[in-house]
């Protein structure tokens, strides 16, 4: 997935689990960046009675480097507080939970948000602001689009904030693609490794493994301003100032003692001590959980985008483009001959590493200088595509898309697979040919290009959070095996 | 960076601390403790007795782990903050007291 699960560690600690990590010019007020992160993966929407929540013990941050150095200029911090109104009974809610005030709702949570800046002192932005509760069914959250929309708050001028559940936004075959990658719409071409009676060898629809979990975000729109090198909002493609690089970050403190001590949240005397450590990042979709090494993952997880080239080699040699020629025997002849040859994958590592310069793509740019550094790579000045935006973002012809920045309906697995097979090769090596299938190979979950919904299965919001209302638990149970 | 300095660490003799995996409650603590050194600032109220801050709350946790025997490597952790002192003194005690 994207980062769902995605490193050995980390997949057991879910509410500090990066999944997604979304940046773009907001469509619908074009002077304000959007971002958001998404955490605790993969929620059955009718996990009750403890519906999910954020973390009380895990900083949550958002990161902004605006000058290029892999390193955060401006944070925002987002930190949770749980409560238990009515501690006699076992239940989430005592009755129909119509406004965030509502005494039925027994379960809730409040978090702070606060504004750190490079040279400054740390901003409280908000604190108090409630998370909606989870949605659970027509009795209880009869309401709940409602709910959400209260959820959403200003907490400064231009700038507002939401944090809870939402439905998943990222669409995957799971299924299929942890199958010794498989891709349904070409499995007729897969080696199958010699095994018969799979079930496979024919051309398949693909299946949206998310299609009905829910995730949990944390969203803030924040004026363009707030967030560049010196305060301006560019306006040209190419100033110094245009592009921002984006990444999430969850942290824990050292030490955590269980039991017996009178600190700790609703009377569980867990007591956590000593600075916050990092076990969770995000930037770019895919990065760690498809080029790094398994071995690596939660290292990877703990360390600063500054440190990234220390795994510059698993980006310029991604072990998934030696396996697809391999697992697809004929159809990737031309990948293959370079993989051989052994020529790092120069256009791989500017798009994630360090963004594409000016003169590659006519008329594009997010380059942030020769630091590498995993982030999403926003160039703020290009605006939001408002007519017939692609999924395919910029290798799609859409500039305002993946990997520029990311919106909430780019198709970011068929971006990578195809630039891993080789589709953007071309940009920093002209007389490299793609085999064919690099330009059409995917996981088979749109229809086209202009598919904006995974086939019906997503339903994103045309503004502030963007991503959907979150499944009913009792609308869509959890499926059976 | 606050640096935890003896007298403070003499305050918070009741915290749990962790030795070697193990967490226990020294009652001991504060007649154990010899020469601390800090990272921070000397402690000009070092000498201060157990006595005169046993009175004083705990206010936040206190974790302390003994990290090596023979450099006597501590590391304290309370609120946010960690810091390393060096004591093989006062590691050799709290491993006594744990055993």
């Amino acid at each position: 997935m994207s980062s769902h699960r995605e490193a050995p560690e980390i997949s057991k600690d879910p509410v500090a689990d990066s999944t997604d990590l979304y940046a773009f010019v907001s469509p619908d007020a074009p002077d304000t960046v959007t971002l958001i992160a998404n955490y605790v993966p993969l929620q059955a929407p009718d996990g009750g009675p403890n519906f999910y929540e954020f973390g009380v013990d895990v900083l949550y941050e958002i990161n902004i480097d605006n000058d290029g150095d892999g390193v955060a200029d401006v944070v925002y911090q987002f930190r949770f507080t749980s409560e238990t109104t009515n501690r006699t009974t076992f239940l989430y809610n005592t009755g129909p939970i119509l406004s965030l005030t509502d005494t039925t709702w027994n379960r809730r949570q409040t978090y702070t948000v606060t504004r750190w800046e490079e040279g400054r002192s740390p901003t409280v932005l908000a604190s108090g602001v409630p998370c909606p509760p989870c949605n659970i069914g027509p009795l209880s959250t009869p309401q709940y689009p409602q709910l959400a929309a209260d959820a959403v708050v200003t907490v400064a001028p231009g700038t507002k904030v939401f944090a809870g559940q939402r439905a998943e936004g990222f669409y995957v075959d799971l299924g299929a693609i942890f199958d010794l990658g498989d891709l349904r719409p070409f499995e007729q071409d897969h080696t199958t490794f010699g095994l018969s009676n799979t079930g496979l060898g024919q051309m398949a629809a693909g299946v949206n493994s998310t299609a009905g979990v829910n995730v949990h975000s944390i969203a803030i729109q924040v004026p363009i301003a707030d967030l560049t090198h010196g305060g301006t909002t560019p306006t040209s493609v190419t100033a110094t100032n245009a592009v921002l690089g984006i990444w999430t970050t969850a942290s824990r403190q050292k030490v955590c003692v269980r039991g017996g001590a009178p600190w700790g949240e609703s009377g569980t005397g867990t007591v956590a001590a000593g600075p916050f450590v990092q076990v969770s990042r995000l930037g770019n979709p895919l990065v760690n959980e498809v080029l790094i090494p398994l071995a690596a993952k939660d290292h990877w997880n703990s360390e600063p985008p500054s440190g990234d080239s220390q795994f510059a080699s698993y980006v310029a040699h991604p072990e998934l483009a030696g396996l697809l020629p391999v697992l697809y025997p004929g159809v990737f002849p031309n990948l293959a001959a370079f993989d051989a040859a052994g020529a790092p994958r120069s256009d791989l590592v500017a798009i994630l590493l360090t963004g594409i310069p000016s003169g590659v793509v006519p008329g594009f740019q997010n380059y942030t200088g020769a630091t590498q550094a995993d982030m999403l790579r926003l160039n703020v000045a290009i605006p939001p595509t408002t007519t017939t935006p692609s999924n395919l973002g910029l290798i799609g012809g859409d500039p305002a898309g993946y990997p520029n920045g990311r919106r909430v309906f780019d198709d970011v697995t068929t971006i990578e697979i195809r630039a891993v097979a080789g589709a953007t090769l071309p940009l920093v090596d002209p007389s490299y040919t793609p085999d064919g299938a690099a330009g059409v190979v995917s996981m088979g979950l749109t229809s086209g290009p202009t598919d904006l919904t995974a086939m019906g299965t997503e339903k994103y919001l045309p503004d502030f959070p963007y991503l959907g209302v979150p499944h009913s638990g009792f609308k869509f149970p959890s499926k059976s095996a | 960076m606050h640096g935890f300095s003896r007298r403070w660490f003499l305050k918070t003799g009741s915290a749990a601390v962790v030795a070697a995996g193990a967490i226990s409650t020294l009652p001991g603590l504060p007649s154990a403790v010899g020469a601390l050194e800090t990272q921070g600032p000397a402690d000009a109220e070092a000498t201060l007795s157990a006595e005169a801050d046993a009175s004083s709350a705990l206010e936040e946790p206190l974790v302390a782990h003994v990290r090596d025997l023979s450099t006597g490597e501590i590391g304290l952790f309370s609120g946010t903050r960690e810091i390393t002192i060096l004591d093989p003194q006062l590691a050799a005690r709290l491993l006594r007291a744990a055993r």
